[in-house]
C-alpha cells in the first residue's frame, strides 16, 4: 500500500515535473541579452557592462551573448524609460547607478523609478576617498576641515552634480563640522582631476581606481576613505569614521534591474546569475583591479536598500537646497 | 628613455608585421566610420573592445588610434561633396568645402583636405613625442576662466563668419546659445528648454543639429530646382582634380597654423576638436588677403580647419598618455580600453610602458602616411560621385543622414529633430542667415556657460578674476580685438573715402 | 510678399523666441547659492536677441529694395518636408526600409518627374542598398 502511494506520488511528481518548464521553471534567455546602460561608450556604466558581458562568457554563465545597448540622456531617465517600455521582455537587463535613484527626486521628467521596474540585484559598491593635491598644507581631514572653519567659503571642492555623491558627501560634512566650503561642478572626471592638480580647487572627491596612479606619481595625497572599513588599497587612510567624523559612508551603487511585469521564475533566474558572477575569481579580480567593494544584494535586499537610499537622499538634498519634485 | 631611442624602439614595434596589419585596418575602418555621419569613433572604439582582447596590446592600441585619426581624414569627405559633416569637426570645412565643389573644384578640395590633414598629423604626433609631458603640466595651469575666455574668443570668430549681415550672423549665434542651454542644468539640475520631453533632457546631440541644417537644409534648398539633375558639376581635368601648386602655395600659412592650434587647443581637457577647427578657421581668414574669399571657396578655408582638426587627435593624446584624463569623447573611450587591458593610464604610464608608449607615437607616423597614400589617389575617384543624378543623390543623403542621427542614439525622436532641423536649415537659407555662427553659438555655449559659472563659482562671484589671470585676460583682450575687426575695417573705409 | 516682409517676419519670430526665453529664465534662480544659477545665462542671451532681432525688424522696415520670392520653389520644398515628416513617422510604424523607399519614391516622381518605373526601381534599390549596408555588413541598427 504505500509502496503503492509512493510510487503514485513519483508518478504525479514526474507529470508535474514535465509540466513545469512550460510554466517558465527552466527559463533561460531564448536571444542574445540587451544589457541597457545609460551611459555612451566609455562611461562608467558601460565599462562595467561590458566587462559583465565578457566575464559571463568567460565563466559561461549565460547560454547566449550579452549585447551592450547605449541609451545616453537625461542622466539615466531616457534608459530607465526605454526599460519600462519594454515591458514583459524577457531577454532585457539593465545596469543602474546611483543617478537612476536620485534623478526621479529632482527632475520632473524622469518618471520612472527603481520600483517601476523589476529589481534584480545589487551589484557593488564604489567607495570614494578624499584627496587633495600632495603639496597641501592638509595632512588629514581635520586639518582641511579646521582652515574651512577659519575662512567659510574660500576653499573650493571640484565633483560632478550637484546631487551626484561629491557634493553629498560634502554636504553631510558641512553639516556635521559647521564648515563651509564652495563646491565646482565639472561635468567630466577628467576635468575634476585636473582642476585639482592644477591648484584651482583645494580638495575633491574622488574613487579610488582614478585616484591611484597619481597618487603613485605623488601629486595627490588622501586625507581620507568614504568607506565603513579601509580598503585594501589604503591600509594606511582613515575612514571618515576612524577620522572623528560620524557620518554615513555614502557609497555610490551600482545594479541591475530588469523591466517590469517579468515571471518570477525570470527573477529568480537573474538573480542565480549574477550570484554567481560574484562568486568567480574573475569578479573578484575585477573588484580588486577597480576598487570596488563586493555590495551584493539580492532582489528583495535591494528594494529595500532602494527605499532607505532614496528617503536619505530626500532628506540630504532637501537642506541642500535643491528643489525636489517628488 | 630618450627620445630618439625611444623612437628607434617605437618604430621596431610599430612595423612589426602584425602591428603594421592592424594600423592599416585602423585607418581604413577609421576612414569609413569617419565618412558616415553620425556614426563616430567613441562608439565604433566601443563595439571592438572586445576584439581587441585577442590582440597584444600595443596592436590593439595601434589600430584604435587608428582608428581615431582616420575618422578625421574621412570626414571631410561628405563635408565637401554632399556638405554633410561627417564628424561634429568637419562641419567648419563644409563651409569652404562645399562651396568649392559647387564651383567645380572638388577634387582639389578633397586632395587640400587630404594633404593638409596628413601635414597636421605628423605635426601633431611629433609635438606628441617632443612635448607631451611639459605641455600637460601648462594645461593644468589651465581652468575655468581660462576656457571661458578661449570660448569667448572661439565666439568673437563670429565677426569673421558673418557675411554680409552682421545682425543676422549674431541673431543665429543666439539662437545657437539657446540651443545649447537645452537640457539639464549641471549645476541646480533644474531643467531648461524641455517642453516637458524626456528626450531633451540632456539637450540636443550636435551632429542632430549640424547633420539637419547643413545636409538636410541643402538637400531642402536644392529640391527647389525643378527637376534637372541638378548634380553639382564635375570636375573635369587635372587641374580641377587635385590641388595646384597655387593651391598649395596659398596653403603655406593655413598647413602651419592649423597644425599648431590644433595641436595646443588639443591638449586642453574638455576643448574638442570642432572648437579647434573654427578657431583656425577664424584666424586664417584674419590674416588672409582676400577674406571676401572665405565661405564662397578660398583653398585656405578648407586646409587650416582640416589640419587643425586631425593635430588635435594628437593633442588629445598628451593629456590621455600624461596624466590619464581624457580630453574628448573618443579618448575617454580609449581611456576605458587601457583600463579594460589591465593599464593604469596616469602620470607613469609613459615610463612604464615605453614599448606601447613609443609604438603608438611610430604608427602614428605610419598611419599618417598610410592615410595620404590612400586618400590622395582616391581623390578623383571620390568626384566622380557627384555623377550621379540628383534623384539618386539626394534621397542617399537623406537616407545616410537619418540613418547616421539614428546610430547615434537610437532614438526615432532624435530623427524627427533632425527634419525639424533641416527644416530651419532651409529656413535660414533663404532668409540669409549664415549658418556657421548658428553652429558656433551651438558648441561653444554650452562649455561657456559652465566655464563662467565656474569661474564665479572660484571667486565667490567676482569677475574680475577673469582680468587678473595671465592667460584669460590675454585672450579675452584677443577677443575683444577681434570684435573689434569690424570696427577698424568701417574706419579705414571711411578714412579711405575721406582721402579721396 | 518681398524679402523685406522675410526679414520683417524672421525678426518678429525671433524676438517672441527671445521673449519667450527671458521669461523663462526668470522662473529660475538669478544666483543660486553656489553662483549663477539656470537663469543667469540665458536671461543674458535671451535679452540680446530680443534686442538684436528687434533692430532688424527696424532695419527691414526702413529698407527700400523687395525681392523676389520663389513662391513655386519653396512649394515643393515644403512638400519634401513634408514628405520627410511622414517618412519619419512611417518608420515608426513599418521601420526604415519601407518609410525610406515611400521617400526616394515620392522624391524621384514628383519632384523629378521622372517615370514612375525609374522612380520604383530607384527607391526599392536604394531601400535594398541601406538594408544591406548597415545591419548586416556594418551592423547598424536602422530605424
Amino acid at each position: 500500500m504505500k509502496l503503492r502511494i509512493v510510487s503514485a506520488a513519483a508518478a504525479l511528481a514526474a507529470l508535474g515535473g514535465l509540466h513545469l518548464p512550460a510554466q517558465g521553471q527552466g527559463f533561460k534567455p531564448s536571444r542574445t541579452v540587451e544589457a541597457v546602460v545609460h551611459t555612451g561608450p566609455g562611461g562608467g556604466s558601460d565599462v562595467l557592462a561590458r566587462a559583465v558581458a565578457l566575464m559571463m562568457e568567460k565563466e559561461k554563465l549565460l547560454p547566449v551573448r550579452m549585447q551592450v545597448v547605449n541609451k545616453p540622456g537625461g542622466n539615466g531617465a531616457v534608459a530607465a524609460a526605454y526599460l519600462a517600455e519594454k515591458k514583459g521582455d524577457q531577454n532585457t537587463i539593465g545596469f543602474f547607478t546611483g543617478v537612476w535613484l536620485t534623478g526621479p527626486l529632482t527632475s520632473a521628467e524622469a518618471k520612472v523609478t527603481l520600483r517601476d521596474l523589476t529589481p534584480i540585484a545589487r551589484l557593488v559598491l564604489e567607495p570614494a576617498v578624499i584627496a587633495v593635491k600632495a603639496d597641501a598644507p592638509y595632512k588629514s581631514l581635520q586639518d582641511f576641515v579646521a582652515a574651512a572653519k577659519k575662512s567659510p567659503g574660500q576653499l573650493k571642492q571640484s565633483g560632478g552634480s550637484v546631487t551626484s555623491r561629491d557634493n553629498i558627501v560634502r554636504q553631510l560634512l558641512q553639516k556635521h563640522t559647521g564648515a563651509q566650503w564652495a563646491y565646482i561642478s565639472f561635468p567630466g572626471g577628467g576635468e575634476r582631476i585636473a582642476a585639482l592638480l592644477g591648484g584651482h580647487v583645494n580638495m575633491m572627491v574622488i574613487e579610488p581606481a582614478e585616484a591611484g596612479e597619481h597618487i603613485r606619481a605623488g601629486n595627490m595625497r588622501v586625507l581620507a576613505q568614504v568607506t565603513e572599513k579601509r580598503l585594501s588599497g589604503f591600509p594606511n587612510v582613515p575612514t571618515l569614521k576612524e577620522a572623528g567624523f560620524d557620518i554615513p559612508a555614502v557609497p555610490q551603487v551600482r545594479g541591475v534591474v530588469a523591466p517590469p511585469g517579468i515571471p518570477k521564475e525570470n527573477v529568480a533566474y537573474w538573480e542565480d546569475v549574477f550570484q554567481k558572477l560574484t562568486k568567480t575569481a574573475s569578479w573578484q579580480k575585477f573588484l580588486a583591479d577597480n576598487q570596488f567593494e563586493d555590495g551584493y544584494q539580492d532582489a528583495v535586499g535591494l528594494t529595500k536598500f532602494y527605499d532607505e537610499f532614496t528617503g536619505r537622499m530626500r532628506g540630504i538634498l532637501q537642506e541642500a537646497g535643491v528643489k525636489l519634485v517628488r | 628613455m630618450d627620445i630618439l631611442s625611444g623612437l628607434m624602439h617605437g618604430f621596431a614595434v610599430a612595423l612589426e608585421p602584425a602591428n603594421l596589419l592592424w594600423c592599416f585596418v585602423g585607418v581604413v575602418l577609421g576612414t569609413v566610420v569617419g565618412v558616415m555621419p553620425g556614426l563616430g569613433p567613441p562608439a565604433t572604439i566601443a563595439m571592438l573592445l572586445p576584439l581587441t582582447f585577442l590582440m597584444n596590446p600595443a596592436g590593439a592600441m595601434i589600430m584604435l588610434a587608428g582608428i581615431y585619426y582616420g575618422a578625421k581624414y574621412g570626414g571631410s569627405t561628405t563635408s565637401i561633396l554632399l556638405n554633410v559633416p561627417g564628424e561634429s569637426a568637419s562641419v567648419v570645412t563644409c563651409l569652404d568645402g562645399y562651396a568649392m565643389a559647387r564651383k567645380g573644384r572638388a577634387g582639389a578640395a578633397l586632395g587640400i583636405a587630404a594633404i593638409a590633414s596628413f601635414v597636421a598629423g605628423t605635426v601633431g604626433v611629433i609635438g606628441l613625442m617632443l612635448v607631451a609631458p611639459p605641455l600637460a603640466k601648462v594645461a593644468l595651469a589651465f581652468s575655468a576662466p581660462e576656457y571661458f575666455s578661449l570660448m569667448a574668443l572661439g565666439l568673437a570668430m563670429v565677426v569673421l563668419l558673418a557675411g554680409r549681415s552682421m545682425l543676422k550672423a549674431l541673431l543665429a549665434m543666439l539662437v545657437g546659445l539657446w540651443i545649447s542651454g537645452i537640457g539639464t542644468d549641471p549645476f541646480s539640475t533644474t531643467s531648461r528648454f524641455t517642453f516637458g520631453q524626456l528626450e531633451l533632457l540632456s539637450g540636443i546631440d550636435f551632429v542632430v543639429v549640424a547633420i539637419g541644417v547643413f545636409a538636410l537644409g541643402e538637400v531642402l534648398a536644392c529640391m527647389e530646382g525643378r527637376g534637372e539633375s541638378g548634380s553639382l558639376p564635375v570636375p573635369k581635368g587635372l587641374r580641377n582634380l587635385l590641388p595646384t601648386l597655387q593651391d598649395l602655395k596659398d596653403c603655406r600659412f593655413a598647413f602651419v597654423q592649423g597644425s599648431v592650434l590644433g595641436f595646443l587647443i588639443g591638449v586642453l581637457p574638455g576643448a574638442g576638436s570642432t572648437i579647434a577647427s573654427f578657431i583656425s578657421y577664424g584666424v586664417e581668414k584674419a590674416v588672409s588677403r582676400r577674406p571676401e574669399e572665405f565661405g564662397k571657396g578660398a583653398v585656405e578655408g578648407v586646409a587650416a580647419p582640416e589640419g587643425a582638426n586631425n593635430s588635435e587627435t594628437g593633442g588629445a593624446l598628451v593629456p590621455l598618455l600624461t596624466l590619464g584624463i581624457p580630453g574628448s569623447g573618443t579618448t575617454a573611450v580609449l581611456l576605458a580600453a587601457l583600463v579594460l587591458w589591465g593599464f593604469k593610464p596616469g602620470p607613469l604610464f609613459i615610463s612604464e610602458n615605453p614599448n606601447l608608449f613609443w609604438g603608438l607615437v611610430a604608427s602614428m607616423y605610419i598611419g599618417n602616411v598610410m592615410l595620404l597614400v590612400l586618400n590622395l589617389p582616391l581623390v578623383p575617384l571620390f568626384a566622380q560621385v557627384l555623377r550621379t543624378p540628383g534623384y539618386v543623390l539626394y534621397p542617399v543623403i537623406l537616407g545616410i543622414s537619418i540613418v547616421g542621427v539614428y546610430s547615434v542614439s537610437g532614438s526615432l525622436f532624435d530623427v524627427s529633430l533632425v527634419v525639424a532641423f533641416g527644416v530651419l536649415g532651409y529656413l535660414m537659407r533663404k532668409l540669409d542667415y549664415p549658418a556657421a555662427p548658428l553652429i558656433l553659438g551651438l558648441v561653444l555655449g554650452g562649455g561657456m556657460e559652465r566655464a563662467l559659472r565656474q569661474s564665479l563659482m572660484m571667486s565667490q562671484g567676482d569677475l574680475a578674476i577673469l582680468a587678473t589671470r595671465p592667460i584669460c585676460a590675454a585672450m579675452l583682450a584677443l577677443a575683444v580685438l577681434i570684435l573689434l575687426i569690424p570696427l577698424f575695417n568701417k574706419l579705414n573705409a571711411w578714412r579711405l573715402q575721406v582721402l579721396e | 510678399m518681398k524679402a523685406r516682409n522675410a526679414d520683417l517676419w524672421s525678426g518678429l519670430a525671433l524676438a517672441v523666441l527671445g521673449a519667450y526665453i527671458i521669461v523663462q529664465a526668470s522662473g529660475w534662480d538669478y544666483t543660486g547659492p553656489d553662483g549663477p544659477g539656470a537663469g543667469f545665462f540665458p536671461l543674458w542671451y535671451g535679452i540680446a536677441m530680443l534686442v538684436l532681432s528687434a533692430v532688424l525688424v527696424a532695419s527691414s522696415l526702413l529698407r527700400a529694395e523687395p525681392e523676389a520670392v520663389d513662391w513655386r520653389g519653396a512649394g515643393r520644398a515644403a512638400a519634401v518636408s513634408a514628405a520627410l515628416a511622414v517618412a519619419v513617422a512611417l518608420f515608426k510604424l513599418v521601420g526604415f526600409a519601407i518609410g525610406f523607399a515611400a521617400l526616394a519614391f515620392f522624391i524621384v516622381l514628383v519632384m523629378y518627374r521622372r517615370p514612375w518605373p525609374l522612380a520604383a526601381a530607384v527607391a526599392v534599390g536604394l531601400a535594398g542598398g541601406f538594408y544591406l549596408l548597415f545591419p548586416v555588413l556594418l551592423g547598424v541598427n536602422l530605424p
